[in-house]
């Protein structure tokens, strides 16, 4: 097949992270996964990465700083002529430590904050993190970099979202990402946790409309979430259509989730290349195109837009990964959605963060599940 | 369970506020006196288009009310704008405010170069009238309850700050002055008595937020006009085979080849204006070049391509 030109580079640098979110999206066995491509065979990636079209490199993780590396692997990026975004914790990067970044080469930040303030925000990201966010962002700005702040959005934050904004303001950011919880990895295992109301989102969308009336600054990026949307999102902008992840173990794959469907081959960049990985690997041509569709989405019209939505969801919900996504309402599974809603009504089950600790299902302190 | 007329009436006036036009950054300017001649024809040009939104939106209201004592009431308003007889009434004030400033008045009755930001924000304000009832429909006029006290700072800032406004220009203003109290009152009265239940006042509340949002976003396109659009810090230009991709943080654009000459031009010494200008004077065969300019960098300026314009000189 022929494969499309990627513009964007997802860099899994490593799975290693200080925080514990809930609904964080690597892989529920993280631990499984080491580091396995070290400085060179990164920079290596990301040269066959910009041959191959790629303008874009997201260095994350995990949490990238935890790469004694970082400053070398943007510098490799930067010259291999990516646009070079960090996507971080902010909690372990010092102001030097940035400052050493941006003099390698990095162009842009994406700061990840769980909540518009200190107790709840702690409390879903498993350490005490909040404050030391807020400095971090305040070098990033002092180092002219463009900030994106980033939030994931679930239940438990949704009725803050105007705080959350205002936070925004308060630390200049360029963009404010409000992500709606995606539920895979360790999402999933919280999601009945997390799951919000339909009135939750009616509330913050009003909270959002009212915040770009106000003011410009930031610009607020934020979608319905598609247990509650009509159709589903296009995920990916498509399965290997425009980016391209490589994961900590070297794996190529179209999305950061794809590898929880099981039974897809895909290249991995320690024996192979790039543009082998992104074109001839059977599982990144499972889901291109169109031609794996089944109805309703093969005669739907909007598939060139939402590509039949996310094939990691149609697994997880139906068991088959080129099921139409359940979230589309034209689905014959919609009802998994409608039941997933239902299910998390009234549902207060303690949240389990990342690698398996239950967090009190409110306040601030944590304690180990057996 | 809904509010008393007297708190609802404060709900009312909060909202004016807070958001009405007296605070954007464009009306501050015009009120301390740093605006420049061309944004000030600028203004009298694009706002007349506003002007001639008004009649057609009373036209809109007077269709709804099947009350002869509010018709005769509101009618008024139309007669106000249109005159009894050719040559007089606001919007001929108005042209006389043209012709003191400066521009052909003819150009400016023909409506030839609207913004075509200006243009999209007043039609949004007929088609909300003619899409929702009386009720909200009356209550989106409301703003007329803050427009006494801008329309005499206006005459106070003209007459101090732009003596090479001819004073005869200002008619249009006093007369407001006397106007918008009375239908500001007549509106707000109907708006207190017709409205019964939590859901009328959040209703009236809500169409009265959209009208001030209406009113800020005609200044946020005229104040567009004026700005010097420049590339932003952020954005990284790739050439590749022909064609320009900017690349900025999370996100690339691919400008078509007319949309590269208009970027090239966004050096921050031109304004927006000055740059549709250079485009119809290099293309002088194609038409709506010059709505598709300001069009182009709005949606440029909303991607994040043109950075914070440099400050109006």
């Amino acid at each position: 097949m022929n494969a499309p030109r990627p513009y964007n580079l997802v860099a899994e640098l490593t799975y290693r992270c200080p925080l514990r979110c809930a609904y964080c999206s690597n892989p529920v066995a993280f631990r499984d996964f080491p580091d396995a491509l070290d400085t060179q065979a990164w920079c290596r990636v990301f040269r066959e990465a910009a041959a191959l079209g790629v303008v874009h490199v997201g260095l994350t993780g995990g949490e990238p700083s935890a790469r004694a590396d970082l400053p070398e692997l943007v510098r490799g990026a930067a010259e291999a002529g990516l646009y070079t975004h960090l996507v971080t914790a902010g909690t372990t990067l010092s102001a030097q430590g940035l400052a050493g970044l941006r003099a390698a080469g990095l162009r842009s930040v994406q700061l990840s904050v769980q909540d518009a303030e200190a107790a709840p925000s702690d409390a879903v990201a498993g350490v005490p993190a909040f404050e030391r966010k807020l400095a971090f962002a305040a070098w990033v700005r002092e180092q002219g970099l463009p900030l994106t702040l980033n939030v994931v959005l679930h239940r438990r934050n949704l009725g803050r979202v105007r705080e959350i904004i205002a936070l925004a303001r308060t630390l200049d950011a360029d963009r404010l990402e409000l992500a709606n919880t995606q539920y895979h990895g360790w999402a999933l295992v919280n999601r009945d946790a997390l799951l919000p109301s339909r009135e939750q989102l009616d509330e913050a969308a009003l909270a959002v409309a009212a915040a770009r009336r106000e003011a410009a600054r930031p610009e607020i990026l934020c979608v319905l979430p598609d247990y509650f949307a009509k159709r589903p999102k296009p995920c990916m902008g498509g399965w290997g259509r425009r980016t391209l992840v490589v994961a900590p173990d070297g794996r190529v794959l179209p999305c950061h989730a794809a590898a929880s469907i099981p039974g897809l081959e895909f290249g991995n960049v320690r024996s192979q290349s790039l543009a082998q990985c992104w074109s001839d690997a059977p599982g990144m041509n499972a889901f291109r195109g169109d031609a794996w569709m089944p109805e309703p989405c093969r005669s739907c019209p909007e598939r060139t837009g939402d590509f039949g939505g996310c094939r990691c969801q149609a697994f997880q919900l139906t068991g088959d990964a080129a099921a139409t996504d359940p979230a589309c309402e034209l689905s014959p599974r919609h009802d998994l959605v409608q039941k997933a809603r239902r299910d998390a009504e009234n549902c207060e089950r303690p949240l389990v963060l990342r690698g398996g600790i239950e967090a009190e299902p409110r306040g601030g302190s944590t304690r180990t599940d057996a | 369970m809904s509010a008393s007329p007297s708190a609802f009436e404060a709900r009312l006036r909060r909202i004016g506020e807070e958001r009405y036009h007296h605070r954007h950054p464009f009306n501050l300017r015009m009120h301390a006196g740093t605006l420049t001649r061309e944004e000030i024809q600028t203004w009298v040009r694009n706002r007349y288009y506003y002007q001639t939104r008004i009649p057609i939106k009373d036209g809109l209201i007077l269709a709804k009310a099947a009350d002869p004592a509010f018709r005769r009431g509101w009618v008024r308003r139309i007669r106000d704008h249109d005159g009894d007889e050719k040559g007089s009434g606001g919007l001929e004030l108005w042209l006389s405010l043209a012709d003191a400033v400066g521009l052909d008045r003819g150009e400016v009755e023909r409506l030839e170069n609207v913004l075509p930001g200006v243009r999209a924000t007043c039609d949004d304000y007929v088609r909300f009238v003619e899409s929702h009832d009386l009720l909200e429909s009356v209550a989106s006029s409301l703003t007329e309850l803050f427009a006494g006290d801008i329309m005499q700072t206006r005459i106070d800032a003209f007459e101090r700050h732009y003596p090479w406004v001819d004073t005869a220009g200002l008619r249009y203003f006093q007369s407001r002055t006397q106007q918008a109290p009375r239908d500001a009152a007549e509106g707000l009265r109907y708006v207190l008595e017709h409205s019964r239940t939590a859901q009328d006042q959040d209703r009236c509340a809500a169409a009265l937020e959209r009208k001030c949002e209406i009113l800020w976003r005609l200044l946020d396109a005229i104040e567009a006009a004026h700005a010097h659009p420049r590339l932003s810090p952020h954005a990284q230009l790739r050439h590749e085979a022909g064609e320009v991709l900017v690349v900025l943080p999370e996100r690339a654009v691919k400008p078509s080849a007319s949309g590269c000459e208009i970027l090239d031009l966004c050096d921050g010494e031109r304004s927006a204006v000055e740059i549709a200008e250079e485009l119809r004077r290099r293309h002088p065969e194609v038409s709506g070049l010059v709505n598709d300019v300001h069009e182009f960098l709005a949606s440029m300026r909303k991607l994040g391509v043109l950075g914070p314009a440099a400050s109006p000189r």
